[in-house]
């Protein structure tokens, strides 16, 4: 059992890592598309 | 290549990609984890530590192919002024390097069951922790540059120049007696038994769809937050 | 002719001298950057007595042999040539650490030849598989120490 635990420390890291980089990358591109968008429309 | 210099055109092929290649790529790796985790067998030496491999290797196969990746990019850059070229480097970096981390985070969480050790300086860990720091070299570079206002070549000479680490972190276990293992997957063959084989190259795959996915997403937000700051410099003109 | 093909040309000739360079570098680092010494280098030139350092080979099979106050270990190292090291450790062996298999041992050379060991790293080899595959294929970790 003792080996679990490295294994879930591992995926615990991985997969918040993973979801971070995912999280944050979506949410800069959607901000900065707005902001595109936006600014045509007031042209 | 040259079909996708024009942004316009490139983001017609970018916007309906992003999606399809991040949803295939979390379902390919929720699948894989979950085979990896509950159905593959333990490894008749290390148990059920082997479980780890299965983000280690598409870690590290991700950290080494985000800086092919970056060096491509800068050859066009440099040589043909290609115009996404810069783009497509800059927005490889930050997950190349996350990336990076993980083959290192679980490497070391893999080493003490295993080994005994969380870290040794042998060759294979030194040059993959090397990489990590010429990642973000890389990236504060760029960013330097970026707010100079600068056209990206001493980072794309970076990029190149940077790419010379990724021969030694793939023969490092050849050349140098090392406490990491050799390779395991060839081109002829692998020593991995097929049903811890099968769920890996699935990870791998889902990994590098998901590696995909945030490139395109990191691509497509720099070139809107271009586009927004060519129009106020206009406006401003 | 073309400026893009005289870029082309410079950032070859930039590369060529680059990998030269890495290439000279890691011809003179060969020895140093070695993680551990095999019993194979250290025949007919010993290390000095002493001198921290690392070996590693295979456990020779049939030579671990356990002390009676239950810690001191004994066993020897091998690799593909005839040379061997005798070993002795006194600490908790790693989990993995067996008979026929890799190992790495951190420690001084006493002027007798036998290695004391502060430390021993299991090394794990490039095969992976299930238990019940591993049955009659035992014997298959002889190749050449890397």
């Amino acid at each position: 059992m003792n080996r679990w635990a490295f294994v879930i420390a591992a995926y615990a890291v991985a997969l918040l890592a993973t979801l971070a980089l995912i999280v944050w990358s979506y949410a800069a591109m959607r901000r900065a598309e707005r902001e595109a968008e936006a600014l045509r429309g007031r042209e | 290549m040259h079909v996708f210099a024009n942004p316009a055109r490139f983001l017609k092929i970018a916007r309906p990609l992003t999606p399809w290649l991040g949803w295939g790529g979390g379902v390919l790796v929720a699948f894989a984890l979950f085979m990896g985790l509950f159905v593959a067998p333990p490894d008749y030496l290390q148990g059920d530590s082997v479980r780890i491999i299965y983000l280690h290797v598409p870690a590290a196969w991700l950290g080494m192919a985000g800086w092919a990746g970056i060096a491509v990019a800068s050859l066009m850059q440099i040589v043909w002024r290609h115009p996404l070229a810069a783009v497509a480097a800059r927005a490889i970096a930050v997950p190349g390097a996350v990336f990076t981390f993980i083959c290192l985070a679980t490497g070391s969480l893999w080493g003490r069951p295993t080994w005994g050790t969380y870290w040794q300086w042998d060759g294979r860990m030194t040059s993959m922790l090397v990489l990590l720091f010429l990642y973000v070299g890389y990236i504060a570079l760029g960013e330097a540059d970026r707010e100079r206002g600068g056209e990206g070549r001493i980072t794309a000479i970076f990029g190149l120049v940077g790419a010379i680490n990724l021969p030694v972190i793939h023969y490092s276990v050849l050349w140098w007696r090392t406490l990491h293992q050799g390779q395991s997957i060839g081109l002829t063959g692998s020593t991995i038994a097929a049903p811890m084989l099968w769920p890996l190259l699935v990870s791998a795959l889902g990994f590098s769809l998901l590696f995909g996915a945030i490139v395109l997403m990191r691509m497509r937000a720099m070139l809107a937050r271009q586009k927004v700051e060519a129009r106020l410099r206009r406006a401003a003109a | 002719m073309k400026r893009k093909n005289q870029r082309l040309i410079l950032l070859i000739l930039a590369a060529v001298a680059v990998l030269a360079a890495t290439l000279l570098a890691i011809w003179g680092l060969r020895d140093r950057a070695s993680y551990f010494y095999a019993p194979g280098d250290l025949a007919g030139k010993p290390l000095p007595v002493d001198q921290a350092v690392r070996i590693g080979g295979m456990v020779k099979k049939g030579s671990v042999r356990h002390g009676k106050d239950g810690l001191t270990v004994d066993f020897v190292v091998r690799d593909e040539t005839p040379s061997t090291i005798r070993v002795r450790f006194r600490k908790i062996l790693p989990d993995l650490f067996q008979e026929d298999s890799g190992v790495v041992a951190e420690g001084r050379f006493q002027p007798d030849g036998l290695f004391v060991a502060d430390e021993i790293l299991a090394k794990h080899d490039e095969n992976y598989m299930p238990p019940q595959l591993d049955a009659g294929k035992h014997e298959h970790k002889t190749g050449p120490v890397r």
